[in-house]
């Protein structure tokens, strides 16, 4: 290998022939260390360690200043937290406010944990796209690997000093008597080797064929398209006929194996779920002889309607009020919310719904009414007459007169 | 560089003055508490506040205690090399627990007023009292007593196991021992982690009988870690001011403790995090009556002080590798997270006393000064029998050249 003397202005991308740099290779730590802090006294700016293993004392013995990545990804956590704080104003309290178990609507412990996750993941993505950025990795060729020794060894067990000519104070004598005075085991200087050529066939050929080739690869997802999205009336071709065509009925389809064409059967008359027969009119549904029932089904007792009122409580308030005014915190929500297009529930001490008789409002709490849901099932049988029970005594007590409250609170009245 | 420090010329002995100011602070200590149970004796109507300032501040200095044996047992238990010059430091704070042991004994006598389980009032709602009904069989005197046995016993066979053997090591200097303390360390951190958890069950939770929190223990435990650290740390940084281990503990070791305190700070956080969420969304009162005792009035304040105390502000402060490397500045961070864990603990504790007021008294004090005296002279006695760095562990070379990247 000649040891050119690289011009004054050495271009970026060395060409072919000219001097890359000089490379010296050190057996272990320590004099790589000891040459590392002689080199950096030299002054050079285009130079490089090369180990296979990370090295304490390397960032100081080179003179690296410290990584500004900390200040990024800060940044980029920063970011992170207050876009998730963004996103859930935006999607709990703005685009589509909705209230959840009665809390408010921004609302910051539960954004907290989001909050969190999206701080560590902007800053865990930035923090290792941004190393690679500020190494200028991934490097998928570097010249120092025309050297032999450093290709083969850098990885495994030997370490290496590389300065590069583009170095503005490289003086390849200079740089040699730097690296030879240090306790390198080897000091060699790497010439960028030349390129290997492109053949003659593949420069003239290679980009009409490669157009080619991609064209053709083209055809088949283009069949496919066409297939797709063509009506047509043969029927289509089916790659896995089994899962197409399965050999089952769907609802609504016939079946003429039987009678009446239908492939979905009808209960046998009489049929009832196990323990669901609710053969008791009165008790399941509030119908006594035809007519919504006016009494109940068990004997009205303080303890049944202390039940009432705690079910009630759970029920009922939410949206009736603790008083059955029918001024609940969920409706005074959605009233102040959505006022043009919010029903409010009714006020159960109303007239109307005072002269309903029982069974009604027994259906209307198993069945719902209106914008009210039903709540057959989610609150057992017996516990609905409790229910019901506890509104009849809410109904009484709203409009008492006064001689009935008992006369030592009587002073309370207000 | 990658050099060892030469510690043949430090002074790795405590000396004099660790004895001097080992009989000061016990002298002290022991007033202190003579003047405590004194009035707790002569006036009984301060018995009820006596007792939950004596609980307080015996399961703060209980939470150094297994701070620090919980630092021994994870280097054992990670083979951690780094840290072998400042174990000594963490045994030492690890060997008050025979102390505190003892001062556990009071508690026992003063359950009545501390646990409302153990004479429970009478105009109590009757699902309450069907509540303390059901949780009669774990929440008894005589089977309270047996698992506080348990516990304090568990404790002192772990710490004498590991401070013995450690203590042993320096004399022959077998590296087999360092082998039979890493071998153990699995089980011990096990028995240490469940004990601590029931202990923080029995002793604290159970101040509100009707409340539970699984995560409490875990809580309690954060706070124990934190202290650990934070006080081996101080611990550190006054030895190197008073002339020992100067050169034996670099910047790289403390930023390696202040790693750790910094990532427990925030383990801290995340775990009371998780407790208040999960209690906040759900609702219930019989779980989120002990989060309304403390965050209305002036408990409420002292709810802010502990977020902004003991979270945000320890992480703005060593949360970068500055402050890490330099003893003073992150000494007094130590000192400030030392000062509000104790806060820590008065929240968890004192509540349950009254809930309307925080009812910071002279009692505290003396209370804190007499167990703090005790357990420093008790650890400084320890400490001043033997060198303050193992000096013939087979891992001190190791920690000796430890260097951050």
């Amino acid at each position: 290998m000649g040891e050119n003397i690289p011009p004054a202005d050495v271009p970026v991308v060395p060409r072919a022939g000219t001097v890359y740099g000089v490379l010296a290779e050190y057996d272990g730590v320590a004099p790589l260390l000891e040459a590392a802090a002689k080199v950096r006294d030299g002054g050079y700016t285009y130079w490089d360690t090369y180990t296979p293993i990370p090295i304490h004392g390397l960032d100081e013995a080179m003179g690296i200043r410290k990584t500004r990545l900390p200040w990024v990804v800060f940044g980029a956590g920063v970011s992170g937290a207050l876009l998730a704080l963004l996103m859930q104003w935006w999607m709990n309290a703005f685009n589509y406010s909705y209230v959840v178990s009665g809390k408010p609507l921004l609302n910051l412990p539960p954004y907290i944990p989001i909050i969190f996750e999206v701080t560590i993941l902007l800053s865990a993505i930035t923090a290792f796209l941004g190393m690679l950025l500020l190494n200028k990795l991934p490097q998928l060729y570097h010249s120092w690997f025309a050297s032999r020794a450093f290709a083969r060894r850098v990885t495994t067990d030997r370490f290496f000093i590389g300065i590069e000519a583009r170095d503005p104070k490289f003086d390849i004598a200079e740089v040699r008597a730097l690296l030879g005075s240090t306790r390198a085991s080897q000091v060699e200087t790497v010439v960028e080797p030349a390129a290997p050529a492109m053949p003659e066939q593949v420069r003239k050929y290679g980009l009409p064929v490669a157009v080619l080739l991609l064209a053709v690869a083209l055809v088949p997802p283009l069949l496919i398209a066409k297939a797709r999205l063509t009506p047509r009336n043969s029927p289509r071709v089916q790659v896995i006929a089994d899962m197409d065509q399965q050999p089952k009925f769907l609802p609504q389809q016939a079946n003429p194996l039987f009678l009446d064409d239908r492939a979905m059967r009808p209960l046998v008359a009489g049929t009832v779920a196990v323990h669901h027969a609710n053969l008791d009119k009165f008790l399941y549904q509030g119908i006594a002889e035809g007519q919504w029932a006016t009494g109940f089904p068990m004997p009205v007792t303080t303890t049944l309607v202390a039940r009432g009122q705690a079910r009630f409580n759970i029920y009922c308030t939410a949206c009736h009020g603790w008083d059955g005014a029918g001024n609940g915190p969920a409706a005074v929500q959605g009233a102040a919310r959505s006022p043009e297009s919010w029903v409010m529930p009714t006020s159960l001490l109303d007239g109307v719904v005072r002269e309903r008789p029982n069974g009604h409002i027994f259906n209307t709490i198993s069945n719902g009414i209106r914008t009210m849901p039903a709540y057959g099932d989610q609150i057992p049988v017996a516990d609905r007459w409790a229910i019901l029970g506890y509104v009849r005594a809410l109904q009484l007590s709203q409009a008492a007169p006064k001689a009935l409250v008992p006369a030592e609170r009587q002073a309370e009245l207000r | 560089m990658a050099e060892v420090a030469d510690i043949r010329r430090d002074n790795v002995w405590l000396g004099g003055a660790g004895r001097a100011v080992a009989i000061v602070a016990g002298a002290v200590g022991a007033v202190g508490l003579g003047i405590g149970g004194a009035i707790a004796w002569a006036q009984p109507d301060q018995r009820a506040h006596f007792f939950a300032s004596y609980l307080t501040n015996y399961c703060y200095f209980l939470s150094l205690g297994l701070g620090g044996l919980f630092l021994v047992l994870l280097e054992h238990l990670a083979r951690a090399g780094w840290s072998v010059v400042v174990r000594r430091l963490a045994e030492g704070i690890a060997s008050t627990l025979p102390v505190l042991c003892l001062l556990f004994l009071p508690v026992l006598w003063g359950m009545g007023y501390l646990y409302p389980w153990v004479n429970p009032r009478g105009d109590l709602a009757e699902h309450l009292q069907h509540l303390l009904e059901w949780k009669r069989p774990y929440l008894n005197t005589g089977f309270f007593g047996v698992r506080a046995g348990i516990y304090l016993v568990v404790w002192l066979a772990i710490s004498y196991y590991y401070l013995a053997l450690s203590s042993r090591q320096d004399r022959t200097g077998e590296p087999r021992l360092t082998l039979r303390l890493e071998g153990l360390a699995p089980v011990a951190i096990i028995l240490f982690g469940l004990t601590l958890t029931f202990a923080s069950f029995d002793w604290m939770m159970s101040r509100d009988p009707f409340w539970y929190s699984t995560i409490f223990g875990v809580y309690y435990f954060a706070g124990c870690v934190v202290g650990g650290f934070a006080l081996v740390t101080v611990v550190a940084v006054l030895l190197q001011r008073g002339g020992r281990l100067v050169s034996a503990i670099s910047p790289d070791h403390y930023q390696d403790l202040g790693k750790y305190t910094f990532g427990f700070i925030v383990f801290w956080a995340y775990i009371a995090f998780s407790q208040y969420l999960l209690i906040w969304y759900g609702n219930i009162p019989e779980e989120t009556q002990w989060y309304v005792r403390r965050s209305h009035g002036p408990w409420g304040g002292v709810s802010v002080l502990l977020l902004l105390g003991h979270f945000v502000l320890p992480f703005v402060a060593i949360i970068s590798r500055w402050p890490k490397r330099r003893p003073a500045l992150l000494g007094a961070v130590c000192v400030w997270i030392l000062g509000v864990h104790w806060f820590d603990v008065y929240w968890l504790v004192m509540p349950e006393y009254s809930a309307t007021a925080v009812p910071l008294s002279w009692l505290d004090v003396v209370l804190f000064v007499g167990m703090g005296g005790v357990c420093t002279a008790r650890a400084l006695l320890w400490l001043g029998r033997r060198p303050l760095i193992p000096i013939r562990d087979p891992r001190l070379e190791e920690s000796l050249a430890f260097e951050n990247a």
